[in-house]
């Protein structure tokens, strides 16, 4: 009888940010898995449904200002809005792109630590040939929703990747320069993407 | 009277020698005599390498503290205990990341400083780690992940 109302306890506690993050995780593999999704002319649609749970699992307002690190402080209600646009289209190019690729990867769900309103899910993908690579997600609650705030994939976090990078273009260059650097890229992308659209349709 | 003399020159010399390799012994052994000055902070890390007390805690390259020690925590990662200069200010979001020194130097701890308006207070917690990177394991991995 304890035992029982230990184990549902237990599941209760541990359940909120890995089955908030497994249920999204879940819904991104039934979409790249779903044949009828799987056609060249869908991946723009693929793609907006993806990034659709994204932004419900991942809070990209948290993940820019903890990029930015100490120079987010300095900036202005307008550039901070405007810097988690740029940031999420930069997040979205270098990774939504890449969810194409997957080829049947299992998520292993390992072990979830929660830290007053930070907790850490601890994961591994396991691929095909037997090769792992972990992944941690950084979380944070906001009311009873847990978002992602930051990916460590080998011991390697994105925040801190991209806290080093922006550092240090603001400080040989500046702000003003970095923002316009994001923004070329992401024009530079969407008339890549657009010329292979189109290239995709002619076929 | 000219013995006496030579004797007192004598003791005195002793005596500096005696102070100059006790000045010797504090400076090399990095002995701190006169109480220990900054705070503390601790982070818990789910590995260490092979980081050991004593090592330098960075920022942009600066030395800013000192590790104290590294236990085990009640669930079971590697709870780091660093000195942080009093003059530091560090929010609550740093990240403290262990970094090699090169490619297979010794291990260092390098802050991060965040952008958050809230400060970690002394004995606080840095919540955001990163620990070291397993070069060896992650070449073994792209070798296999080859095949």
């Amino acid at each position: 009888m304890s035992v029982v109302a230990i184990l549902i306890a237990s599941a209760a506690w541990a359940g909120a940010p890995t089955d908030q993050l497994k249920s999204g995780i879940d819904r991104v593999i039934k979409i790249l898995e779903d044949p009828t999704m799987k056609s060249e002319t869908r991946a723009k649609e693929r793609r907006a449904a993806v990034r659709k749970i994204a932004n419900d699992l991942f809070d990209f307002g948290e993940t820019a200002k903890r990029s930015l690190g100490r120079h987010w402080q300095a900036r202005s209600e307008r550039e901070r809005e405007e810097f988690v646009n740029l940031f999420a289209d930069l997040l979205e190019r270098s990774y939504i792109g890449k969810i194409d690729l997957y080829g049947g990867e299992k998520v292993v769900y390992l072990a979830e630590t929660i830290d007053g309103d930070l907790a850490t899910v601890r994961t591994k993908i396991v691929t095909k040939q037997g090769t792992e690579a972990s992944i941690d997600y950084r979380m944070l609650q906001r009311g009873d929703r847990w978002m992602v705030y930051d990916v460590i994939l080998e011991n390697v976090s994105l925040v801190s990747n991209y806290r080093t990078q922006f550092n240090k273009i603001i400080q040989t260059a500046s702000y003003q320069e970095l923002v316009k650097k994001m923004k070329t890229k992401q024009d530079e992308f969407t008339l890549e993407e657009d010329a292979a659209l189109k290239k995709g349709v002619k076929n | 009277m000219k013995r006496s003399f030579v004797e007192v020159g004598v003791g005195i010399f002793v005596i500096l020698g005696a102070l100059a390799l006790g000045y010797l012994s504090v400076k090399l052994g990095k002995v701190e005599l006169w109480g220990r000055q900054g705070y503390v902070l601790y982070a818990d890390f789910p590995t260490v390498g092979g980081l050991k007390a004593g090592t330098s805690v960075e920022i942009a390259g600066v030395e800013v503290g000192r590790v104290e020690s590294i236990i085990l925590s009640p669930d079971f990662q590697a709870r780091v205990t660093f000195r942080i200069k009093s003059g530091i200010k560090l929010q609550e979001d740093v990240i403290a990341s262990i970094k090699t020194k090169g490619l297979i130097g010794e291990k260092f701890v390098r802050l991060n400083p965040g952008g958050s308006d809230r400060l970690i207070p002394p004995n606080g917690k840095i919540r955001e780690v990163e620990a070291p990177v397993d070069f060896e394991e992650l070449l073994s991995k792209y070798i296999f992940g080859k095949v």
